[in-house]
């Protein structure tokens, strides 16, 4: 019997949570392929949820991690296009089945292991996905709101106690106040709701319900959670939250359910899950007065508000769970699902506004944790996951329950003085920063189903801290409570998720160590991962000191690293007590005057900029207008643009190569395969001899590209990609600066020679480019070290209607889950009216003006090495200078080899580009025969969807540039570049420039405001990129295959945990001397 | 346990004028609403029903009750404290005995031959404890009866032993508490109107009715619920319908159900075609 198998379907514990990979460890190609045969028959026939889930996982591992290795390297495969489709499409069955047929057409190769990869890994998550969505579809007292279709039908009645008038005519205000939860420990993420059903026992939570207040703001912590809800004489809903600032009234079923239309999402969630527009009837085409008719009254609506307090985005307080867990109830109480309108809840009661919420969450399209609405619980309460037993709707299909159970502890079990002691000692901040947790959710649930050996011994660590936590607080020991939450952090946590810690919360832990000493008991993290909401413990003595002295390190050290990391908002340190009630609720008698003062604030500025509203102006004025001046903006050529864009002359459309160009996989004798070549070899030989006496003659520099701001690794938040901490290598977080230049020391070090390194930066990277290598003295790099800052500049505008739909309408989408997939459709429509209102191809300007720019494509940056002098400098250093190695900062594993420069000079190249063998990920063009001649074609530019999919070889964009052909190709010679006749070598590059295509692009670009609240806006640039040179043909390019190892690009946060596993990363550390 | 008292409620300040209304019978027969529910009591074999009544309606009840007049006792609640109030009005008349309760609001159709009065009667007569007649409602009427929460009786189809009974639950409430295997999706039991009581429920009643205040209303729910929890308490699905003659067109639907289940059925049914046929379309309603 297969091994794999075994582990899945054993029913002995030590079998069944043996380590999937310490037995693929032990398996030659042929037993791999035969497993993964075994695998995917099992996960076809599986009745079992579960068993079939980890089968999918496995089956991704095996051709993620495991195969790879083992394949022969020129054994690329083609991934059939049909297959992509079926990706995009969500149907990944019919993907794997795609790729199978092609693995059994080709054989087994790397580029079908990728895709395959990619597609069990979906399935398994969409399998995961379907079941919580039909559990938590049957939970009971959520069934009948989906069979509700017909406001005839409806069966809910408002309290009538909300529809008395009082003496002066208002009605009475039903107000749910609700305190946020913090978590003591997740047991390392436990609370995931796949994970909670696959192994209830290891599910466990130690949540705290608090008020909170914001230190040297609040007088004193109160539940920062309100809900209000009013009847109105009006057959409408009025939705306004007071903190995002925004009102709707809803007159209408369909604008209840387009939930990203405006900043109400969350309100509308609550409406439709506490059945008041149940989600039954989504598509009926019935009347929103109809319903409220039948609930309410006639003529008669409702007004529902939400407030939290100006509790930031990101706390991990789970703010937003517990808000909608707020609204529900309100709305429950208001309409008889509960049985009592006012005072706390009871335990069934708070139960069903569990269900509910995480009903809410799913149909908004969020996802939490179980223990997210702990706000609606009193005190401090242990919450376990459940195993499913007969009666549940899970029995038969996962071990566990969908829903958790609660366990309040008294005060017999953790005593007053325990809780006192807690708030004494505790300092609970919110660092500032704003992530994205879910791909680290994904990384847990990924390890824990294929039982990662270290991952699983972190998870068994956790579930046995939990305890110890607890026992901490019964003995109301909260030094020890503070070494165990370090413990967590230091140990199970990070053994499991490194990426759950950054360089901004090790310093202040560090900062805080050095400044309290024995006084600092420990760290806590909050939530999902650290740097957002945290806790550090001290004597208690020392807490309002510790409270001046947190706010103090966490503004410094943001302000040291925010163009680093992404930070939403200035750090601010909380005042919390602990909530003995959970969510409860009172009348607040006479109408208006109930209702917060800020909700009267809001209504009248509301009513004012209804009076004022016009499309923004658009001007450009101010710092922006010295931004451009100073960054060398084209005026001229931004008019072109702008006019071309609104004739319609460059769209996306026309960034694609004619139909009629024929684009084809390029030859064998197109490339140069290096995986040909060993050592021994006299060809291989020979080149890295002639590449080390280069090297040794000092006629090699490196330049890194490091102008942008890594928008798929911040999500467009702004700062430098080149700078930020990305993961620890040998024992501390390195930059992607300080890797590179690692790199460069090794090889100097080797040829017994310096390297000089110069690091491209931008309008957006230059300063802090500059002063963050001043703050780390360079990390004492030996050789030259050279910033060159850009030369060029552009404005983004605001995109086209046409550009936007050609966007997300003609271009391959990657289709979402059901509800994620309706609130992308509901935003993007939003952001066609703001496209529209805004004026199209106007200048975009209501932003930060550093928002506002843009790069103009990576094609300027070795000419502005030439317009800003830099290259002039290196000349006049080494004259003998000969050589460029160019390369992306996100491609760590690039770097001076000198077999590749001697096989460079060889070959004679004027430029020759490193490809790597196409992976699916590898998306956005490559080396292709276009009308017969090779040349790297961008993505952008391929002529259909499928064109892409026929080239074998994505292009790394590292690239070794032989510096006196490319001068020549400019125009220039190196005695130009010594004058520096700033004239002529303007005209020449614009000259190279003008040959080049122009490339219109959207990009998103994040906007922030509020407390740590983000928009995100798709916006219209322009670029000329690198690659295009090939289409030169006196450019002379040559195309070398290199190991994926060295071309590959770390793009995506999402990235690093496969990066740290799949060798890459020992392979970059190979290469790295630090110093 | 065979009662022979029925008690009917019709003190509803609003709705006290219902029963007073004008049918036909199903055999051609001009009566009131009243006269029809007494027709089922007496032709039952129960031998004497008292009338809850709201104040200054005894003349009106005494017309309306037709030939049965002489045999009936009107008892006055003073004012509107509820319907389980009502009934401990008629503890006097019941005595220590059992009783069938009714409403005046509701008329009931049978389908077999035996009335449906009868048919409760009928399980009465093999249980020593009460027993409510029930029918299957869709969730979305829940807001108007008390609801049922039970096990079905092994081999007796229609027969369920009671465990809770809440007055118009949610169906959020209904889906939790009150979910009988075997019927369909979004129904539940609720009371059909019409119950076998024994003493015990008086002597409940008497106890909640002398903790309430002056003012208090007391509903009969919190009694049946009692009575759930603390003995063999049974309901019936009777082969049968109930209209409620207060909502929109109930009384047609009576009226028409009436008429359908008589020798004059091919007559309305033709002349139910005509109107039909001949019929201005109105809005229609969404």
């Amino acid at each position: 019997m297969s091994k794999l198998l075994n582990i899945i379907t054993s029913g002995d514990p030590s079998v069944r949570n043996a380590a999937f990979a310490s037995v693929c460890d032990g398996l030659t190609l042929e037993e791999l392929l035969e497993e993964s045969e075994a695998l995917d028959q099992f996960r076809r026939e599986a009745d079992n949820l579960y068993e079939r889930v980890r089968a999918l996982f496995f089956l991704y591992a095996i051709h993620r991690f495991h195969l790879p290795s083992k394949l022969s390297v020129d054994r690329i495969g083609r991934i059939p296009f049909e297959g992509h489709e079926h990706l995009l499409n969500r149907r990944f069955t019919e993907a794997i089945d795609t790729f199978l047929a092609a693995v059994s057409q080709q054989g087994a190769g790397d580029s079908l292991s990728s895709a395959l990869a990619s597609a069990y890994h979906e399935l398994a998550f969409q399998t995961l996905a379907n079941q919580v969505r039909k559990s938590v579809r049957a939970v009971r007292g959520n069934q009948w709101m989906f069979r509700m279709g017909h406001p005839a039908d409806h069966p809910l009645r408002l309290a009538p106690e909300l529809l008395e008038r009082a003496h002066d005519g208002t009605r009475a205000v039903l107000r749910e106040q609700t305190p946020v939860r913090m978590d003591l420990s997740h047991s390392g993420w436990s609370d995931i709701f796949f994970l909670g059903m696959d192994f209830p026992e290891g599910a466990r939570v130690l949540n705290v319900s608090v008020d909170l207040g914001v230190n040297g703001r609040d007088a004193e912590p109160k539940p920062p959670i309100e809900a209000y809800l009013r009847v109105i004489d009006e057959p409408v809903l009025i939705l306004t939250s007071v903190d995002l600032k925004a009102s709707a009234r809803i007159d209408s079923l369909g604008e209840v359910f387009d939930f990203a239309k405006d900043y109400l999402g969350l309100l509308k969630a609550a409406v439709i899950a506490a059945g008041i527009v149940p989600p039954g009837i989504e598509g009926s085409g019935q009347k929103l007065e109809s319903l409220l008719e039948r609930v309410v009254g006639p003529g008669k609506g409702l007004e529902l508000i939400s407030s939290v307090n100006g509790i930031p985005k990101g706390s991990r307080l789970a703010v937003s769970t517990n808000l909608l867990a707020a609204l529900i109830g309100v709305l429950m109480r208001a309409t008889g699902q509960t049985s009592s309108l006012t005072g706390p809840l009871q335990e069934n009661e708070r139960r069903l506004v569990l269900a509910r919420a995480i009903l809410g969450e799913w149909i908004g399209g969020s996802g939490g944790g179980w223990q997210d609405s702990g706000g609606v619980w009193p005190g401090i309460k242990l919450i376990s996951g459940q195993a499913a037993s007969e009666g549940d709707p899970e029995m038969g299909i996962s071990r566990g329950c969908l829903m958790p159970t609660h366990h309040v502890f008294g005060e017999d079990e953790i005593p007053a003085s325990s809780r006192q002691a807690l708030q004494e000692s505790l300092v609970l901040v919110h660092g500032g920063m704003a992530q994205n947790v879910g791909p680290i959710l994904e990384m847990v649930t990924e390890k824990y189903l294929l039982r990662s050996e270290a991952e699983w011994k972190g998870r068994t660590e956790a579930l046995a801290l939990l305890d110890e936590l607890i026992a901490t607080m019964v003995a109301g020991d909260i030094k020890a409570l503070g070494r165990a939450t370090t413990q967590n952090f230091r140990g199970p946590i990070q053994s499991i998720i490194p990426w759950a810690t950054n360089l901004f919360t090790e310093t202040l832990i560090e900062e805080a160590e050095s400044a309290f000493g024995e006084d600092f008991w420990g760290f806590w993290m909050l939530g999902g991962m650290s740097g957002g909401g945290m806790g550090f413990i001290f004597a208690p003595e020392r807490k309002a000191e510790a409270q001046q002295a947190m706010q103090r390190i966490m503004s410094e050290a943001k302000k040291k690293l925010q163009h680093a990391l992404p930070f939403a908002m200035e750090p601010v340190v909380y005042d919390f007590a602990i909530n003995a009630e959970g969510t409860s609720a009172q009348f607040l008698g006479e109408g208006g005057s109930a209702l917060p003062e800020a909700y009267s604030r809001l209504t009248a500025e509301l009513k004012q900029s209804a009076q004022n509203e016009e499309a923004p102006s658009g001007e450009v004025s101010g710092s922006l207008r010295r931004l451009l001046d100073e960054h060398g903006f084209d005026e001229e050529l931004h008019e072109s643009i702008r006019a071309d864009l609104l004739a319609g002359t460059i769209s996306l459309a026309g960034n694609r190569l004619p139909a009629t160009a024929t684009v084809e996989d390029v030859d064998q004798e197109d490339v140069l395969d290096l995986s040909s070549l060993s050592a021994g070899d006299s060809r291989f030989d020979r080149a890295r001899a002639k590449g080390e006496a280069a090297i040794a003659a000092g006629e090699v520099a490196v330049v890194s590209l490091a102008a942008g701001a890594g928008s798929r690794w911040t999500g467009g938040a702004g700062t430098c990609k080149a700078l930020n901490p990305f993961a620890p290598l040998d024992g501390c977080y390195r930059t992607f600066i300080e890797t590179h230049l690692a790199k460069s020391r090794q090889v100097a070090a080797q040829g017994g020679t310096d390297l000089p390194h110069v690091f491209t930066t931008s309008y957006l990277t230059t300063q802090p480019t500059n002063d963050f290598l001043a703050s780390v003295g360079n990390y004492g790099y030996e050789g030259p070290l050279l910033v060159s800052p850009g030369r060029s500049v552009g404005l983004r505008m605001i995109p086209t209607e046409r550009d936007l739909r050609f966007a997300w309408e003609e271009m391959p989408q990657q289709l979402l889950d059901e509800q994620q997939q309706k609130m992308r459709d509901s935003a993007r429509s939003a952001l066609i009216g703001w496209a529209k209102s805004a004026r199209e191809g106007a200048d975009y300007t209501d932003n930060l003006p550093l928002q506002c720019l843009h790069p103009v494509g990576h094609f300027y940056e070795i000419p502005n090495l030439i317009l800003n002098g830099t290259l002039r400098n290196l000349l006049q250093e080494r004259p003998q200078l000969k050589t460029l190695l160019l390369h992306n900062i996100d491609t760590l594993g690039a770097n001076v080899d000198s077999t590749i420069l001697g096989l460079h000079r060889d070959a004679g190249h004027g430029l020759t580009f490193e490809m790597i063998t196409r992976r699916l990920e590898d998306r956005g063009g490559g080396l292709a025969r276009v009308d017969g001649h090779p040349r790297l074609v961008e993505g952008l530019a391929m002529p259909n969807d499928e064109a892409e999919f026929e080239i074998s070889y994505y292009n790394s964009m590292t690239t070794w540039i032989d510096l006196d052909q490319f001068l020549q190709l400019a125009g220039l010679t190196r005695e130009d570049i010594l004058a520096h006749d700033e004239g002529k070598l303007a005209g020449a590059l614009r000259s190279l420039a003008d040959r080049l295509p122009t490339y219109l692009t959207i990009k998103d670009v994040k906007k922030r405001w509020g407390h740590g609240q983000e928009d995100v806006f798709p916006v219209t640039q322009f670029e000329k990129l690198w690659g295009d040179l090939t289409i030169l043909p006196e450019a002379n390019c040559g195309f070398f295959v290199v190991p994926r190892l060295r071309g590959q690009q770390l793009k995506d946060p999402a990235q690093l945990d496969g990066w740290l596993t799949d060798g890459s990363a020992a392979y970059v550390r190979g290469l790295c001397d630090w110093g | 346990m065979i009662p022979n008292k029925a008690v009917v409620t019709a003190a509803s300040p609003t709705e006290h004028h219902l029963p007073l209304q004008t049918l036909v019978d199903s055999e051609g027969l001009a009566k009131t609403a009243l006269e029809i529910i007494l027709d089922d009591i007496f032709a039952a074999g129960l031998e004497s029903v008292a009338i809850v009544i709201h104040p200054g309606t005894r003349e009106a009840y005494l017309d309306a009750a037709g030939s049965h007049a002489e045999r009936l006792t009107l008892i006055e609640q003073k004012g509107p404290r509820g319907y389980g109030h009502a009934v401990w009005c008629a503890r006097e008349f019941t005595g220590g005995d059992p009783f069938v309760l009714l409403v005046s609001d509701h008329l009931y159709l049978s389908c077999e031959e035996s009335s449906c009065v009868r048919q409760l009667l009928a399980l009465a007569a093999s249980h020593d404890g009460c027993v409510s007649a029930v029918n299957p409602t869709h969730e979305s009427k829940l807001h108007l009866y008390g609801t049922i929460g039970a096990t079905r009786v092994p081999a007796s189809p229609s027969i369920f032993e009671v465990n809770t009974v809440i007055e118009k639950p949610t169906p959020t409430l209904a889906e939790q508490e009150l979910i009988i295997p075997g019927l369909r999706a979004g129904n539940y039991l609720c009371f059909f109107g019409m119950h076998s009581l024994t003493s015990a429920v008086m002597e409940h009643l008497d106890t909640l009715v002398s903790k309430m205040g002056e003012s208090g209303v007391l509903g009969l729910t919190p009694t049946l619920a009692h009575l759930a929890k603390s003995e063999k308490y049974l309901a019936t699905e009777l082969a049968g319908q109930r209209f409620n003659i207060g909502e929109r067109y109930g009384l047609l639907k009576a009226q028409l159900s009436l008429a359908l289940a008589g020798p004059h059925r091919d007559e309305v049914l033709t002349d139910l075609i005509e109107i039909t046929a001949h019929s201005r379309p109105g809005c229609q309603s969404s």
